[in-house]
């Protein structure tokens, strides 16, 4: 049976930071799931902590690491080094970030006119991140025939004071504007979507003559400094390369707004965390889902995939789950009223069955559901209802963990990415299982060496 | 009747399970983000609108005939015919729709009822073609190998003139087997004591050929022969028609579900026998593990049997190495080896396991290309009208061959190798043919290891 030092269950951020963590260190990682997943459904930043009130991400941090009971209580202090981390990861696959931990938290314009909170943002939202001076307007610029991005609706919401939320002096533009380009081939077509829209863009002949036409469409709403809030369509291969031609072309700084999905700022990182932790060795098997965990007494021994026929099975020396909350299939709530973990039956932290259906999903203080999930000790293993720990070589990363909301809080990035680092760092110090270390010795990778004897 | 009845009824029924996978869908477009077809061409809308967006118009129609379970997938419009059916959006759909299965009984339905394209039934028949190629081969291989045969080729069939088709072979591969003593050639009426005869499966395989090896690629089920015997294992090859698939991409599936028939008819007495039905083509493998199931809703005992018996070559092999008695005395082959895991592969779910042989042969540097599809998809990218979108898709693959400038590149399935060969002018092995060089290269060290030692020590 293949032998992996770790197996990573979910491709999400979290599973993948703590997967190129491992390999980093010289662990034979797998890392395996049923599909894509939220990376391809986010904005594609990396959102530490924005609860009402906190001007930064560090002092929202902190704020959230006070509450008993949430990830950060234990993990407060690696969402710097993570953070970091993972930038110089994805910056090293040619994606860059903008915005710190200490920098104030901004309201950046969402697609559907209004604004959200946010600290670290990919490199092609960063020009929203900039306090607006005094006069200087927002351009927002939709794109003909595109059913996503519909400016002159965005553009008299963002008109509205009041959607701009906690935003003080220079917290937003003088007047909003809105136009609409049509764009190279596009006339007439049906369908078009931010695919194909970042694959044209891909093109540098192309894109220099669709640059060209929103500067004009641009210039002809009016004069005066200001930006573009432009439906995040910039490339997809070669995005670094859009965003300088942008930045040459256009006469206003232009920021990509995150659409529906897919999420092309979001497919970015995924594919560059995917990159990078390949690079590193790391084998990664989309689409095969696993079906169940073996366990003897407290570890887990095998993961087992489903395939065509029979099962592919992964000897473990430690398994981290990474399968997400709710939206991502790691919860899931069974007709008898109880929210479960499917693969090993964890014991789940969940609110009574009748607040599942509280009225307000997007309420300030959360949905009681987003709080649903799994307790860990500061290591990150599980916790059963007694709370002792469940097995000693499972690792719980992302989503999964209880005590978050991680929409109200936007903090489930920084969760991902903290306790990414945290896992690695338990998995590497805890002594590997037995059998993994026994079937090492013969798994093919090694076997090379003494093939010849 | 409860829910939970009405959902294990589902379940149960294949058609089912695969149109009401729709039900699942979160429209979160992530099928669309790896398709590989909408990638490159608009006349393609993308997995999600062919597959469970559409479902909505088919169900309409299929649920009030439920009681029957027939198919009945009328489409909305005609887009689904571009699908490839390469599946990568089933592989990376988060929500287990089974997007490719409900697109490929959707191009099904659309084609059902209509006498089919003489080309697509020509394509379909790929067992009838080959044998008559074999036959003419002198003559076949100079019509389809010339611009003005493959020009009228194009003109009166609508195979693209520059579309990737082999050579066929001088003689079947079971002509070769009856001259060459290396297996035992097992026939339908063979009687009691001949069965008996057959070595035992704890030291014999069964080999499903396929069509591709039987007419085109003989040498490829040499070399597995060749590379089973070094491990222990005879072959038993049995009489066998083609697995179906090239019809059911054709939309032919009255005639896919009587190959399935017959062939199930002569693998399943093996099968319950304990022997390992393995093959050489990722594609026929798959067919008869999922596809008679999934696709021609085949499902009865002997049909399980079989497909929990078929296994792919190499992952026969890394089986065999992970039990520790796979033989490693592979001979250096100093090359680097651009390799691409065919999408039928990835339905497998087995992993690679080509690459994880190669990494048992000395000085061989196997580069996995990690790229989606080569484009062909079988008999897709030989049409006159999607060859164009064939070779969009497999675009990059081919530019990664190329610059890898090496002297061959690997791939586990026929109609993708022949498409990387014609596109990079770069001759594609199948995985087992490189394991057959360095074990004859290991021969060759082991032949000259007492003279050189010697002189070394």
């Amino acid at each position: 049976m293949p032998t992996a030092d770790v197996v990573v269950v979910g491709a999400g951020l979290a599973g993948l930071s703590a997967g190129i963590a491992l390999a980093d260190a010289g662990a034979r990682v797998e890392l395996v799931a049923r599909g894509h997943a939220a990376t391809h459904w986010a904005p594609g930043g990396l959102d530490c902590a924005a609860p009402p009130g906190a001007a930064t991400p560090a002092a929202g941090i902190d704020r959230l690491a006070a509450l008993a009971g949430h990830p950060y209580a234990i993990l407060g202090g690696e969402v710097r080094p993570g953070l970091a981390f993972v930038r110089e990861v994805v910056a090293a696959e040619g994606l860059h970030y903008r915005g710190d931990l200490d920098d104030p938290l901004r309201s950046v314009p969402t697609a559907i006119g209004g604004t959200r909170r946010v600290g670290v943002v990919p490199a092609g939202q960063g020009n929203a991140l900039d306090p607006w001076s005094p006069g200087e307007r927002l351009v927002v610029c939709g794109i003909a025939g595109y059913k996503d991005f519909w400016p002159a609706p965005i553009a008299a919401s963002l008109a509205r004071a009041g959607v701009w939320v906690e935003a003080g002096d220079g917290g937003r533009p003088s007047r909003v504007e809105a136009v609409s380009v049509e764009l190279p081939g596009q006339a007439g077509r049906r369908n078009v979507n931010a695919l194909e829209l970042g694959r044209a863009f891909d093109d540098p002949a192309w894109r220099r003559e669709a640059f060209e036409r929103i500067a004009r469409a641009v210039e002809s709403g009016g004069r005066g400094a200001g930006r573009i809030a432009f439906p995040a369509v910039l490339g997809i291969a070669d995005h670094a390369a859009v965003l300088e031609d942008a930045a040459r072309i256009l006469p206003l700084a232009l920021f990509e707004v995150p659409l529906v999905t897919p999420s092309l700022p979001g497919l970015r990182l995924y594919r560059a965390l995917r990159d990078a932790f390949r690079r590193r060795g790391g084998r990664i098997s989309i689409g095969e889902p696993v079906i169940r965990i073996e366990t003897s007494g407290r570890r887990a021994t095998t993961v087992v995939l489903s395939a065509a026929v029979r099962e592919r099975r992964i000897l473990a020396g430690h398994v981290i789950l990474a399968t997400g909350g709710i939206a991502g299939g790691g919860l899931i709530g069974r007709a008898d009223g109880r929210l479960a973990e499917p693969l090993l039956d964890l014991a789940v932290e969940a609110p009574p069955v009748d607040e599942w259906l509280a009225d307000d999903a997007l309420a300030p203080n959360g949905h009681p559901l987003e709080r649903a999930g799994i307790r860990t000790d500061a290591g990150l293993h599980p916790l059963d209802a007694s709370g002792k720990v469940a097995f000693e070589n499972v690792l719980i990363v992302g989503s999964l963990l209880a005590g978050q909301r991680y929409i109200a809080e936007r903090c489930g990035d920084g969760v991902a990415i903290a306790s990414a680092r945290r896992a690695a760092a338990t998995a590497l110090a805890g002594p590997k299982s037995e059998s993994a270390t026994r079937a090492a010795s013969k798994r093919p990778q090694r076997a090379k060496a003494g093939s010849r004897s | 009747m409860t829910i939970a009845e009405l959902v294990q009824e589902a379940q149960e029924a294949n058609y089912l399970e695969v149109a009401l996978s729709a039900d699942e869908c979160l429209k979160c477009n992530v099928c669309n983000t790896v398709c590989p077809v909408a990638r490159v061409t608009d006349l393609f809308p993308g997995p999600k609108y062919a597959g469970p967006q559409a479902q909505r118009f088919r169900l309409a129609t299929t649920l009030p005939a439920q009681s029957a379970i027939a198919p009945h997938d009328a489409s909305p419009d005609h887009t689904v015919d571009y699908c490839s059916g390469c599946g990568m959006c089933t592989i990376a759909c988060p929500a287990d729709v089974k997007i490719a299965e409900m697109n490929n009984r959707a191009r099904a339905e659309l084609k059902a009822g209509h006498r089919p394209k003489l080309r697509d039934w020509l394509l379909g028949q790929t067992d009838l073609v080959g044998r008559l190629g074999v036959i003419f081969s002198p003559i076949a291989n100079w019509g389809l190998h010339n611009r003005l045969g493959r020009w009228a080729v194009e003109l009166v069939i609508g195979v693209h003139r520059k579309a990737p088709l082999p050579n066929f072979a001088s003689s079947t591969l079971r002509a070769r087997l009856k001259k060459a003593d290396v297996a035992t050639l097992a026939r339908k009426g063979d009687d009691a004591a001949t069965r008996a005869a057959e070595p035992p499966p704890d030291r014999a395989v069964v080999l499903f050929h396929g069509c591709a090896a039987n007419y085109y690629e003989p040498h490829v089920a040499m070399a597995a022969i060749d590379v089973l015997r070094r491990n222990g294992f005879e072959t038993i090859v049995p009489e066998q028609v083609c697995c179906g698939l090239p019809l059911m991409n054709n939309g032919l599936y009255a005639q896919a579900r009587n190959r399935a028939a017959t062939n199930i008819d002569v693998l399943a007495d093996y099968a319950r026998r304990g022997y390992r039905i393995v093959g050489t083509s990722t594609s026929c493998t798959h067919t008869l593990k999922a596809e008679y199931r999934e696709m021609l809703d085949v499902d009865d005992s002997d049909a399980t049997v079989v497909a929990q018996s078929t296994w792919d070559i190499c992952e026969f092999l890394v089986d065999l190495h992970e039990q520790g008695r796979l033989d490693t005395g592979f001979g250096r082959l100093d090359e680097r080896l651009p390799y691409h895991a065919p999408c039928q592969l990835k339905g497998h779910g087995i992993g690679i396991p080509a690459m994880d042989l190669f990494a048992l042969v000395p000085g061989l540097e196997a580069i996995d290309l990690d790229h989606d599809c080569c484009g062909v998809a079988g008999t897709y990218g030989l049409k006159k009208e999607k060859y164009d979108i064939a070779m969009a898709v497999g675009d990059d693959l081919f530019r990664k061959v190329r610059e890898a400038d090496t002297a061959r590149a690997a791939c586990d399935s026929e109609t993708c190798r022949w498409q990387i060969e014609t596109a990079t002018k770069t001759p594609t092995k199948h995985p087992v043919e490189i394991l057959a060089a360095a074990y004859a290269a290991g021969d060759l060290e082991r032949a000259k290891a007492p003279i050189e030692s010697p002189a070394a020590g």
